[in-house]
């Protein structure tokens, strides 16, 4: 056992210090202006960020998100008009038509990328957001949020709009294009999605949790 | 200077709270012994992504192999009053230019056939930098990786854009596109690439600097 004073001293630098993701650096947390952001002296990475009222700003975005992905989900996102025929698309349908067309895996990363995960997203932000709030806090919650935050480069919607708009242009020539009501809905779902992520500040998050663990200890 | 590792500490990979390693344990027998819980999160604690280096020399080469068939199998076939036309990534690129469409062009590009290379080129250069112990300038290498880790998922907008036109353009003999093998091959490398840019330990650029002074092996 080390001595009661090393281990006092290093349980000081457990609170007040943080290491980098990128280069284990050790570094102390400086206390943070609103809308300040700290960066490892050495590798530049971005440690922490103030964001002013983080919480309800995101859940307000998480909501507002998961209403848009409804309505995104209800009606077309695009029709295709030509030779008398129309063809539809949403975001399910999509991931339905390349399963028609023999390509059942494909067909999953669509569904996955583009409806799964960014479902979740919202669905899990709102939940554990809402514990947070109400201090409800309970053992399911902190692996959850690890789970949103490791699944959040895989929610690819705004991706999709790139590719919406891609397909625009090389099929604007050939054939009419409709817009659909839900395409409206998906550019500002779009933009709810970023605003969440920039407002979400996983470390206010996590210090809740370290607060609860700590009282119940 | 000092990282956590050297000062006995784990930083957890997803709320960066520091927990001690248990007392006069190197990591190595620890990890054989009991896994580390996180007190915060109850995630397994680990100094270093476990396997980080091997985990991603195997999914990088995994993509390296279907890189392949991404490129010379067709990644769509579009049937125009029933002749079929199949197009690779390389082939469509040229066809949006002979149409004039360079914009367009520019983009499935950079999303098709730059950033996939570029990442590929770039995680093969940091396991290497590493295996080798580089000093060299590790502040620009963990910049590559950032930018590798940020810009590799934009490569999927080709595998959605088939995706569109599939779902849309089906008029029978008069129009319609499908899907080949190619496009499973490509949103493949897209995917494993992907795993190996998370799976890859940046900190092990810096490791190399901290083993010049003590001497100690820890890249394996």
């Amino acid at each position: 056992m080390p001595s009661s004073n090393s281990h006092h001293n290093s349980a000081n630098a457990q609170v007040n210090h943080i290491a980098c993701p990128d280069c284990d650096l050790i570094l102390s947390i400086p206390s943070l202006a609103v809308n300040e952001v700290t960066y490892c002296t050495r590798c530049d990475a971005t440690l922490l960020k103030n964001q002013k009222n983080s919480i309800n700003r995101t859940l307000a975005f998480a909501i507002t998100g998961l209403i848009l992905f409804i309505i995104s989900n209800l009606f077309p996102l695009l029709s295709l008009k030509a030779i008398g025929l129309t063809q539809e698309s949403s975001l399910l349908s999509t991931a339905f038509a390349l399963f028609q067309a023999d390509q059942p895996l494909l067909s999953l990363i669509i569904l996955l990328t583009t409806f799964v995960f960014p479902a979740t997203t919202l669905v899990g932000t709102i939940y554990i957001l809402i514990q947070v709030k109400t201090n409800r806090i309970n053992t399911y919650t902190a692996p959850l949020f690890r789970f949103l935050r490791s699944t959040d480069a895989w929610g690819m919607l705004e991706i999709f709009l790139l590719a919406i708009l891609v397909a625009l242009v090389k099929l604007g020539d050939v054939a009419d294009v409709i817009y659909g009501v839900s395409l409206y809905a998906f550019c500002l779902l779009i933009l709810s999605l970023s605003l969440l992520s920039y407002s979400l500040n996983p470390q206010d998050v996590w210090n809740k949790l370290r607060d609860k663990q700590e009282v119940s200890i | 200077m000092t990282t956590a590792r050297q000062m006995g500490l784990i930083s957890c990979h997803f709320c960066h709270t520091l927990s001690k390693l248990p007392n006069d344990i190197d990591e190595k027998s620890a990890k054989k012994q009991t896994e580390i819980i996180c007190p915060c999160c109850y995630s397994s604690l680990h100094s270093r992504i476990p396997n980080s280096l091997s985990r991603t020399w195997a999914l990088l080469l995994a993509a390296l192999i279907l890189y392949i068939p991404a490129n010379t199998l067709p990644i769509m076939t579009v049937t125009y009053w029933g002749e079929g036309q199949p197009d690779t990534i390389l082939s469509g690129v040229m066809h949006l230019l002979a149409e004039g469409m360079w914009p367009l062009a520019l983009l499935i590009f950079l999303a098709s056939i730059f950033i996939p290379i570029l990442k590929l080129l770039t995680l093969f250069g940091l396991l290497i930098s590493i295996h080798f112990r580089a000093n060299w300038r590790p502040k620009d290498r963990t910049v590559m990786y950032r930018i590798t880790e940020f810009v590799g998922r934009w490569s999927m907008v080709d595998v959605f854009v088939i995706a569109l036109l599939v779902a849309l353009v089906q008029f029978g003999k008069t129009a319609s596109v499908s899907p080949n093998l190619g496009a499973l091959s490509f949103a493949a490398v897209v995917i494993l690439t992907m795993f190996a840019a998370h799976t890859f330990d940046p900190r092990l650029i810096w490791d190399a600097m901290e083993d010049d002074s003590s001497g100690e092996i820890s890249a394996k």
